[in-house]
């Protein structure tokens, strides 16, 4: 039988070991940053330095501050239900960016498709009435358009990629900011614009408004108080699903062979164009879906005005597929990680005096090391070759005809 | 006092990690001599030329010149020490003239200004006197191979260095250029400069060379005389077992005609003209038919054609009677055709994906591998399982070693169990055995004459002059972009494939 090799020298290990030292050492980082901000600054105390620390690591279970005046620790349900709310977009534009990642493609077009999602799925959601049909058809019919108008913003890059050898990155920036000009144009020629509330001019209607919402599915019971919806499992699934469609079937090993080696996936009569085409879809519409889970949550307000500017949600996507090391299962814990350093920002921002440009800095810092999960990762498969070096040469002796070790 | 050595290179140790490239090496260099380095891939010449050349610091031995040790930091004190390399790849200025990449790096200046006449001259009468013909005021991008091969040596000349490094000169060129160049390194040897001629050919180390060492895997076997051996013993201290020279094979039976191509034209990638201007030829079951030629003639985009990579723009192709000349190349692989492609990095794996992945490539679609679009993955496993242990594929983890880890020679086995074992009519091989050591090329030529005795047709694409003369039984040689002759290899001799692969000499 075939022998397991010891845990630390596989390759799934060493990925999962070597995200989570980057995230320390990511936190770890932005701890110091917070202990310099403040003894630097006279408006925080020593006191309040070691508080903003406690903050970066335990942020999500921070209940607030105590009658003494001192941070109090325990079971925050707003805080979780809202964590995993806001790792729904996160984890789809991350499962976007995988994709293309591990079919050879650089997919920074999800802002873009994104965008594109949230105008079909909004329009879709808000558009069809209720009364004449079912509001979960609705619901389901408006998240396929999402995705269809992902796929399809995603495809753009990939055809011309395909066909004219275009830099999908190139593209991609093009079609964002087409995007971004086109979807406020098509909502400010839309009816779809809440006129009715006070104070909610340059807003789109949420999808409550047409009785359209994601179910709860009893979410909210378990964690009152929070945004949480049956969202995040929907995106958990189409996860999974994902992780199936890469290493299970036909389809994903054609995708990722043209992504390794395009030379040679034509060479074997793997139709590369198509594939290429195909890919940057599947992204697309995964950055729809994930604009689609979010906007359909019921009381979401689009900010329709967008053409100055594009999501920093679909940009995030990049981070979590980075961290994920591309693996569409390891890119619903990444997004859940990203969210919660949101969520610690949060607290950290309304319990101390700290302000939110110093939570976004450490939010940024914790990124960029996170980056570093490849650099660690081979540092580590470096140390486990130093460790096997000794035992190694006996199997290849055994075989001495041709066989020789790698390298010269 | 004169030392008997120019260059002495003793217990020279290298380790990369994980692995020792040079384990007590040793390499004396003779004054006027011309001295072979004979190894497979992987036994550590470069690495032991690099040392010489200041780019690795050896963690043990010293390197001695005229009997003083010497200590070579960077190629600038190698080329202090009169040291000079023609390497494997030229390094050499497309863009510049001739002249101007002799000079290159050792440009004479007066307040600034290049003075090209004094050097000029110097180039000239150096190349007057050791015969090597260039012109000085081409382009390098406009001169044959040959030509930038001899601007080459002229830059070590130029720089007045004693001591010649070859490195494979001879994998780009004609016989008769390696003849000339032969006469070349006599001529330097003669008047006193030493070489150092690095290759694994063992035909020119018997013809040019005064002793020879060899390692293997990194290790010193020894240095021997060139006239107290053999080629049968100097191949066997390079693979450290006896081997097979000549490549056994019986008759062949040729049957009917498997692939038939008629005027096929293909156009060039980089220039404005075919590279295949209109080829017939058939291919029949049963034999081994051989496409020679310099590299660059065609024979690349003659397989492009009938393969399918590249599109065809006139001609047909048939294969068993079937045209394909529009087919996709999935349905042409489908009708019956095996490649062994000429890149097997570019085309023949996907590196950085499992073996047992690559071994199935093209088959993943057929029903034995999956259901219903899912993969069956123990199919795929014991389906590499078996491939892997009938070619005898060597790697560290089996089926799931990354490809990219395993050594050449067992990635181009991996290469030939999966064309081999589609059991198609056809198997077009490409330099089948380019870059790889003696065991696998040994290998590889009894696996194709199996084959071509299976009653398979074989098309070999071939630059190595021995290949082409031993393994086939029919040569077509292509010159730019024509079939310009047809030989039978029984009849014909090495000079006269020669004359037909420089285009001095073709068929009416």
């Amino acid at each position: 039988m075939k022998q397991k090799s010891p845990l630390l020298q596989r390759e799934g290990a060493k990925t999962v070991l070597s995200s989570i030292l980057s995230i320390l050492i990511g936190l770890v980082f932005g701890s110091i940053l917070v202990l310099i901000v403040a003894f630097s600054s006279e408006s925080i105390s020593p006191k309040g330095g070691l508080e903003g620390v406690s903050l970066v690591f335990l942020g999500l279970f921070s209940t607030g501050r105590d009658a003494a005046g001192e941070l109090a620790f325990g079971f925050n349900p707003t805080s979780i239900g809202n964590m995993l709310f806001r790792a729904i977009p996160l984890l789809m534009t991350g499962l976007s960016v995988a994709v293309a990642n591990k079919t050879g493609l650089f997919n920074i077009g999800a802002p873009g498709q994104y965008l594109m999602g949230t105008w079909a799925s909004l329009t879709v959601a808000l558009s069809i009435p209720t009364s004449v049909v079912p509001s979960w058809i609705v619901w389901t019919l408006a998240l396929l358009a999402g995705m269809l108008a992902g796929a399809i913003w995603g495809a753009i890059p990939g055809f011309l990629k395909a066909t004219r050898n275009i830099n999908e990155v190139l593209a991609c920036i093009m079609t964002n900011w087409i995007a971004a000009n086109l979807v406020t144009f098509l909502f400010d020629i839309s009816d779809l614009k809440n006129g009715a509330e006070a104070g909610k001019v340059g807003y789109i209607k949420p999808t409550a408004a047409n009785g359209v919402a994601t179910a709860k599915l009893g979410l909210d019971k378990l964690l009152p108080q929070s945004q949480v919806n049956a969202g995040i499992l929907v995106a958990i699934l189409i996860a999974i699903g994902i992780y199936i469609l890469m290493n299970k079937t036909t389809l994903g090993y054609e995708l990722k062979a043209c992504g390794s080696n395009r030379h040679a996936a034509r060479y074997a009569g793997i139709n590369d164009k198509r594939n290429i085409v195909l890919s940057m879809a599947i992204a697309g519409s995964m950055a729809g879906a994930g604009a689609a889970l979010y906007w359909l949550s019921g009381n979401t307000e689009f900010f329709w005005s967008t053409y100055q500017s594009l999501p920093a949600v679909g940009f995030n996507g990049i981070p979590v597929a980075l961290l994920a090391a591309n693996s569409p299962i390891g890119v619903i814990f990444t997004a859940i990680f990203m969210s919660l350093l949101n969520i610690c920002g949060t607290q950290l921002k309304n319990l101390t005096a700290f302000n939110e440009y110093i939570t976004d800095i450490i939010i940024a810092a914790i990124v960029y090391l996170s980056s570093f999960s490849l650099i660690i990762k081979m540092w580590l498969s470096s140390r486990g070759k130093k460790k096997t070096a000794e035992p190694a040469p006996a199997p290849a002796a055994a075989g001495e005809k041709t066989g020789k070790e790698n390298g010269k | 006092m004169e030392s008997e050595y120019i260059i002495e290179m003793l217990n020279i140790r290298k380790e990369f990690p994980g692995i020792v490239a040079n384990d007590d090496i040793t390499l004396q260099l003779r004054r006027g001599e011309i001295h072979a380095l004979l190894g497979e891939n992987g036994a550590g010449k470069s690495t032991l030329m690099s040392v010489l050349f200041g780019l690795y610091q050896p963690e043990k031995g010293v390197i001695k010149k005229n009997g003083e040790v010497v200590k070579i930091n960077n190629p600038n004190d190698a080329t202090a020490l009169k040291i000079g390399m023609v390497h494997q790849h030229f390094k050499l200025v497309e863009v510049f003239t001739v002249l101007d990449n002799i000079i290159l790096g050792a440009e004479d200046t007066k307040l600034g200004f290049l003075q090209k006449k004094a050097a000029r001259a110097k180039v000239e009468a150096l190349s007057q006197k050791y015969g090597l013909n260039v012109d000085l005021d081409a382009k390098v991008e406009d001169i044959s191979v040959g030509m930038q091969q001899r601007t080459e040596i002229l830059k070590m000349l130029y720089r007045d260095n004693e001591i010649l490094i070859f490195d494979e000169p001879t994998a780009v060129l004609t016989p008769q250029e390696i003849d000339e160049l032969m006469e070349i390194m006599r001529g330097f040897a003669k008047e006193g400069k030493s070489i150092l001629f690095i290759t694994h050919k063992l035909n020119e180390i018997m013809a040019v060379s005064d002793r020879v060492t060899v390692l293997r895997k990194g290790r010193y076997v020894g240095t021997v005389n060139t006239k107290d051996t053999n080629k049968q013993e100097l191949s066997n201290m390079m693979v450290g077992r006896p081997v097979q020279l000549q490549v056994q094979k019986g008759e062949a039976h040729p049957g009917e005609t498997v692939l038939d191509v008629q005027g096929l034209v293909v156009p060039s990638k980089v220039h404005k003209n075919n590279a295949v201007k209109g080829v017939s030829f058939q291919a029949h079951a049963g034999e081994i038919l051989c496409i020679a030629g310099i590299d660059g003639n065609g024979q690349s985009e003659l397989v492009y054609g009938i393969t399918g990579l590249e599109k065809a723009s006139a001609g047909k192709v048939s294969l068993c009677g079937v045209d394909i000349s529009k087919a996709t190349i999935r349905r042409r692989s489908d009708a019956g055709m095996s490649h062994i492609p000429e890149d097997r990095h570019k085309h023949g794996l996907v590196l950085d994906d499992t073996l047992e992945n690559n071994l199935v490539l093209q088959t993943f679609r057929q029903d034995r591998f999956q259901t219903m679009g899912f993969i069956k993955r123990d199919a795929v496993r014991s389906y590499a399982e078996k491939i892997i242990d009938q070619y005898d594929v060597r790697s560290g983890q089996g089926p799931i070693t990354i490809a990219r880890s395993m050594s050449g020679g067992n990635q181009q086995k991996a290469i030939i169990g999966r064309e081999i074992d589609r059991e198609n009519p056809l198997i077009i091989a490409v330099q089948p055995t380019r870059g790889l050591d003696v065991g696998a090329i040994e290998y590889i030529h009894a696996q194709l004459v199996a084959q071509r005795d299976a009653g398979k047709a074989v098309l070999l694409v071939s630059l190595e002059l021995d290949e082409v003369m031993n393994l086939s039984d029919r040569i077509l040689v292509m010159y730019e972009g024509e079939i310009v002759g047809e030989l039978d290899p029984k009849k014909t001799t090495v000079a006269e494939l020669g004359l037909y692969m420089a285009g001095a000499k073709r068929d009416k």
